[in-house]
Order: C-alpha cells, then sequence, then structure tokens
C-alpha cells in the first residue's frame, strides 16, 4: 500500500526546488572530491555545468525507455516505471560524472526487472543489448552487477516503486461504476496512457503520489476530449464541501502538468558536447576507482581489503 | 558492521549464514542475516530482495519478525532482524509432553494475527511453516523469513511459480502445478500447522510431491468437481489420477481435540482456495473464545536452540500482561463480532 510505503515516507520531496539543490549538491560534491584529491588543478571549466548534467540526464534516461520498449519478451509497464524511479532516484544524490549513466540506467532496468518479478535470466536480460557483440554483453553484465549494490544502498534498500498504472485501471474502473454521465470511460486511455509515459520522464514521481499523477492523467485526457469531470471530484469523491482539499488537488494538477509542459527534448548536438566533456570526466578522474563494488563513503576499498572481504566464513567476523 | 560484535553463529539459511551478534551501542541483542554476492551470476538473489521488499514496505506488528536495519558489508550486505531465541520446530519437537489446547491455541492465535497483517498489506508468505515461525524470549511468535514472499495484486495476469513453500504445508493446487494462486496457499500451510501442533507431528507428511498428494487426499477425500470445481484447470490435473477413497473425518486424523478446532481446522483445510477461511475471519472463530482461553505468551515454552530440553518456568510468570495494555486492546469489541457471526 502506498500510505505506509517507503515512497511515501521518504521518496517523496516538497518542491521542485529542493530536488534542484539535491543534485546541485550532487553535482558539488563531485567536484569537491576531485579537489581534495589533489588530481590536477582541475579548472572549473572541466566539469559539467548544472543544465549540461540535466541535458545528459535527459538522454540517457530516454535511452533507458527506448530500451525498456524493444526489450524481449516485452516488459510490463511498472518494471520500465520502477526503472525510470530507480533512475532518478539514484541521480537525486549522485552525479553523473560519478558514476556514468550509461551502466546505472541498464543496472536500473535490471535490478527492476528482479524486483517487479519480471524473470529474465541475467544473460537473456544484456542479450537486449543487440549492438554488442556477445563478449561486449558478457562485460556489460558484468559491469551492472558490480554496480548492483551500489545502486541498491542508494536506493537505501527502498526497492519498491508505487507506479500510477494500478491507481489508473482502478480509477477507470470507479469511473465505470460510479460515473455515468460519462459516457465511455476506455476513451479517455489513450491520452491518459500518453501523458503517463509523459509523466514518467519527469519529476512527478518525486513530488506526488502515484493516485494522483493517474487522477490528473485522466482529468487531462477528459478536457482535451473537451468534457467536464468536475462533477466527479465534487460529487464522487466527495470533495464537495472541502474547498482546501479541492484546491490543493488543482494546485498539484496545475505543477505536474507545467512539468510535462517544461520537459524538453535534449538537443543532439548539445548532447554530443557535453558527452564529450563526461567521457573525458570519466577518463580522467574515475579510472581509479573503475573496479570499486562501491560505497561512496568508504571509497578507499583497496585490493587489499576486497581480498579480504572476499571470503564470507565466521572466523574473519568472530 | 563496526556497530556489532558477534557472538556466535545461528544457522545456516538459504543465501547465507545467519549470525546472533550484539549491537555495541544499545546492547541489543540481533541475528545478522549476512547475504554474499560473490560467485552469482544473476547478482543479487531475488530472495534476498523479496526479502527486503516485503519487510521494509509493512510497519511493525508484534508477530512478524522486525527488519531493524540494512547494510552493505564487503561483497554483500547484512540483513539485521531482532533475536529470536527459537521457532515453533523446536517447539514441537522438543516439548516432552503434547501442548497443551490453551497453548495450541495462543500459537494458532499469534499466527493468524501475523498472517491477517502480512495478508491485510498484500504480502502472501508463500513458506509458512514451524521452522519459519520464530519464537522469542519472551514467549511471542513471530513469523520470519520472507525469502518467498510475495506482493500480490488482485489483476491476476501475473503467473507464479508453484515450486514454492515447503512440501509439507504446500497447498493442493500447487501440489497440481497451478502457477496463479492467492494468499490461500498461507491459509492451507496455517491448517497444516494447527494439525501439527495438536498432534505433535506433522499431518501430511509426505516423501516427495506425488506422495504429498496421496496423504492430503487420502484424509480429504480424492477430490471432485463438486468439491473442487477449479481442479480441471490446474497443470497437472491430468498428468496423474488416484484410486477415489472418500475423506476420513478430521476427528480420526487429529483425535482427542475439541470440536471446535475441528471445525476451524475444516475451515482451513479446504480444497478451492477462496473458501478457506481468511485469517481474519478465523480469529473470530469460537475456537478463541471457548474455554480453555488462549495461553498468554508467557505461559508457552521456550525452548533453547539446540535442543536441549524446555525448561519448565518454576515461578508463576511475573503478572506484567494487562497492566500496561488498555482494557480495549485485550476484549474484543462485540460489534466486530457480530457481523461475523452468522458465518462461523
Amino acid at each position: 500500500m502506498f500510505h505506509n510505503s517507503s515512497q511515501r515516507k521518504y521518496w517523496i520531496f516538497k518542491s521542485e526546488d529542493e530536488l534542484e539543490q539535491m543534485r546541485h549538491r550532487a553535482n558539488q560534491k563531485f567536484r569537491n572530491k576531485i579537489h581534495e584529491s589533489g588530481k590536477a588543478a582541475a579548472s572549473a571549466s572541466v566539469f559539467l555545468e548544472r543544465h549540461e548534467e540535466e541535458v545528459l540526464f535527459r538522454h540517457y534516461e530516454r535511452r533507458l525507455m527506448d530500451f525498456c520498449s524493444i526489450f524481449k519478451p516485452a516488459m510490463p509497464k511498472s518494471v520500465v516505471g520502477t526503472a525510470i524511479m530507480y533512475f532518478r532516484r539514484f541521480y537525486l544524490n549522485n552525479s553523473i560524472m560519478e558514476y556514468h549513466p550509461r551502466i546505472i540506467m541498464l543496472t536500473c532496468a535490471y535490478l527492476s526487472c528482479k524486483v517487479d518479478e519480471f524473470n529474465v535470466s541475467s544473460t537473456q536480460f544484456v542479450g537486449n543489448l543487440l549492438q554488442e557483440t556477445p563478449a561486449g554483453q558478457e562485460r556489460v553484465l558484468e559491469q551492472i552487477l558490480e554496480y548492483e549494490l551500489l545502486l541498491i544502498q542508494q536506493l537505501n534498500f527502498h526497492l519498491v516503486v508505487h507506479n500510477p498504472y494500478r491507481p489508473m485501471e482502478g480509477l477507470l474502473i470507479d469511473l465505470k461504476t460510479r460515473y455515468p454521465m460519462l459516457e465511455n470511460p476506455e476513451s479517455l486511455r489513450k491520452s491518459a496512457d500518453d501523458f503517463l509515459t509523459q509523466a514518467a520522464i519527469t519529476d512527478a514521481g518525486l513530488l506526488f503520489p502515484p493516485s494522483q499523477i493517474a487522477l490528473t492523467a485522466i482529468l487531462n485526457s477528459s478536457s482535451r476530449a473537451g468534457l467536464s469531470m468536475e462533477s466527479y471530484l465534487t460529487e464522487c469523491m466527495g470533495l464537495k464541501g472541502d474547498k482546501e482539499t479541492l484546491s490543493k488537488m488543482y494546485d498539484s494538477m496545475r505543477r505536474m502538468k507545467t512539468l510535462l509542459k517544461k520537459y524538453e527534448l535534449p538537443k543532439s548536438e548539445e548532447v554530443n558536447v557535453y558527452k564529450q566533456k563526461l567521457e573525458r570526466i570519466h577518463a580522467e578522474f574515475s579510472s581509479s576507482n573503475k573496479r570499486k563494488r562501491g560505497y561512496e563513503e568508504d571509497g578507499h576499498v583497496a585490493k587489499e581489503r576486497r581480498l579480504e572481504e572476499e571470503e564470507w566464513t565466521d572466523e574473519d567476523l568472530i | 558492521m563496526e556497530q556489532y560484535s558477534i557472538l556466535g553463529r545461528i544457522g545456516e539459511g538459504a543465501h547465507g549464514i545467519v549470525f546472533k551478534a550484539k549491537h555495541i551501542e544499545t546492547g541489543e541483542t540481533v541475528a545478522l542475516k549476512k547475504v554474499a554476492l560473490r560467485r552469482l551470476e544473476d547478482g543479487i538473489p531475488n530472495q534476498a530482495l523479496r526479502e527486503i521488499k516485503a519487510l521494509q514496505e509493512i510497519e511493525d506488528n508484534q508477530h512478524v519478525v522486525k527488519l531493524k536495519d540494512v547494510f552493505p558489508h564487503g561483497t554483500g550486505f547484512v540483513l539485521v532482524f531482532e533475536f529470536m531465541l527459537s521457532d515453533l520446530f523446536e517447539v514441537i519437537r522438543n516439548s516432552e509432553r503434547p501442548l497443551t489446547p490453551a497453548q495450541v491455541k495462543g500459537y494458532m492465535m499469534m499466527l493468524l494475527k501475523g498472517v491477517a497483517f502480512l495478508h491485510h498489506n498484500n504480502i502472501m508468505h508463500r513458506d509458512l511453516k514451524p521452522a519459519n515461525l520464530l519464537i522469542s524470549s519472551s514467549g511471542h511468535l513471530k513469523i520470519a523469513d520472507f525469502g518467498l514472499a510475495r506482493l500480490f495484486s488482485e489483476e491476476g495476469d501475473r503467473l507464479y511459480s508453484h515450486q514454492v513453500a515447503t512440501r509439507w504445508y504446500r497447498a493442493p493446487e500447487l501440489l497440481y502445478g497451478a502457477r496463479k494462486y492467492d494468499e490461500g496457499v498461507d491459509l492451507w500451510a496455517v491448517g497444516c500447522i494447527f494439525g501439527e501442533l495438536l498432534n505433535s507431528s506433522p499431518l501430511f507428511p509426505g516423501e516427495n510431491d506425488i506422495e504429498q498428494l496421496c496423504c492430503v487426499l487420502r484424509v480429504l477425500g480424492t477430490p471432485t468437481q463438486d468439491s473442487w470445481p477449479e481442479i480441471v484447470e490446474l497443470p497437472d490435473y491430468n498428468k496423474i489420477t488416484f484410486k477415489e477413497n472418500p475423506a476420513i473425518p478430521l476427528e480420526e486424523i487429529v483425535p482427542d481435540t475439541s470440536p471446535q478446532a475441528i471445525d476451524l481446522l475444516y475451515k482451513l483445510l479446504v480444497y478451492p482456495s477462496k473458501q478457506r477461511c481468511s485469517a481474519r475471519q478465523a480469529l473470530l472463530h469460537p475456537y478463541f473464545f471457548s474455554s480453555p482461553l488462549p495461553a498468554h505468551h508467557s505461559e508457552l515454552p521456550i525452548p533453547q536452540r539446540g535442543g536441549r530440553p524446555p525448561r519448565q518456568r518454576l515461578q508463576a510468570p511475573p503478572a506484567d500482561f494487562s497492566l500496561d495494555l488498555p482494557l480495549q486492546s485485550s476484549v474484543v469489541d462485540p460489534v466486530l463480532l457480530r457481523e461475523h457471526a452468522s458465518c462461523l
């Protein structure tokens, strides 16, 4: 249930500003880390600015969507939704300069398949990387498994994601049973679906509960079809006398729509320029910790320690 | 990890070793379940993910073991649980005399409360068995081992694996290879555990999957299309036929048992999953409201791990119960009973 979920408790944020601040901090954290490491007097221009990061983030997010949409066997929507949510949660506190989104996006998809019980084997999973040779796929798999633990840790072990797809089904059923004024609720589905697909690649899921996103999708779809559904909110949802909740809800819906409207496709020329920058950053700064299994905090996982921890017997614990 | 000092080894779980440890700061004893990730070609095992998933999303319940923390360690991670002294398997195996009717009732009540809570949270455990029902040092029963737990939804289009649940407690639809099932599989297991508590020996101890089905059919009678309409749709229905035999009255299977206990058992061990009495309903069964009343947790045996005979308490337990609890929480609101009274 969403009500007592980790999503509601830890992953719904107050405002767009709060999210931006977190991302800004992540960017800054990476810069500081490089400066502290005393590595080459890196000039500020080497790093990606926030808006540059944002463009690349959206680029890789779309690639993640593309990967999921052509995945075989067909990936259920909720698996895709969860993967994207993981991706967004991960980069709230981490910069793409620190962890390359190319591998994180695949790790998100891989973990999402497992968590959502969409059972594909690891070989089957990387088999979907059509442009890779079998040996290449093997390498990617190795990387995915290497980053899986980092990902789940950065998600704070909160694995269950509530997507708006089920609430939308529920709302459609509710409309059919309790709102005869609307003749054909199914006609709202197509455009509401599109809304949800769009919403998934915005911050909507980090700001609003899934049921509200679904409701907005439905209402948006109906207003586009020229149907007014206000009485559904006032009569069926019992909000008639509750002006305050009603106006709050309208406000959320407006904010959501703005989010969707504001979304800009990453421009390919920008992407190419920033990508080069990103590759340079990764080549220059992260070679030293390539092999780390990774925990941020004790980032200095040296070789000796890895060996030591390879075995999990009681001897080395007691 | 530095926060804990290891006190010893408790056992080996499906995906790692379980240690007894002490949280240095608070002095609290905990169980650390370590999930190692080396040499796993699919990465973090599904069972570990399921366990985290199920336990992270639910609020505390007295009858579900608490996941206190998860943290990474070495090449894997560690799940921190409250430490539990024993489990129901040990209790059944080690008690020198059969459990008293009141004790059985006490365990059943705690088990059903836990199951009702899980089902209310859309979690089916799928592997209920005495060894997964842990007993705390205060005698409380708590459901553990969520390695097979699944969040279920009403959508009904997902297929599940039928290779779940330890054989003796596996519901008949699973034995027939069902890939779509519901929380009824847990209720069947509860029925089996109930029978086992009453008899001090497993109800359906099949040696293999076929024999398991035999055991069940011998007692409940061969299912017919009347008693179990859905059976014809099950994958393995046509693969095997059994000689027809009538049901044996449960009174003979579980002798010397009160009629109310038998009645509740009948309501749980039903072929069609949907007809099994839900955990919530079961808690309102007259069985729990008739003499002898369910034993308080302090009157239950607590065997030590490792099979030493249970220590009998010499003194009467301190009367700490009911004193610090508001009266409302220890009596049942009659209003709640009314609506169910007819169906029981």
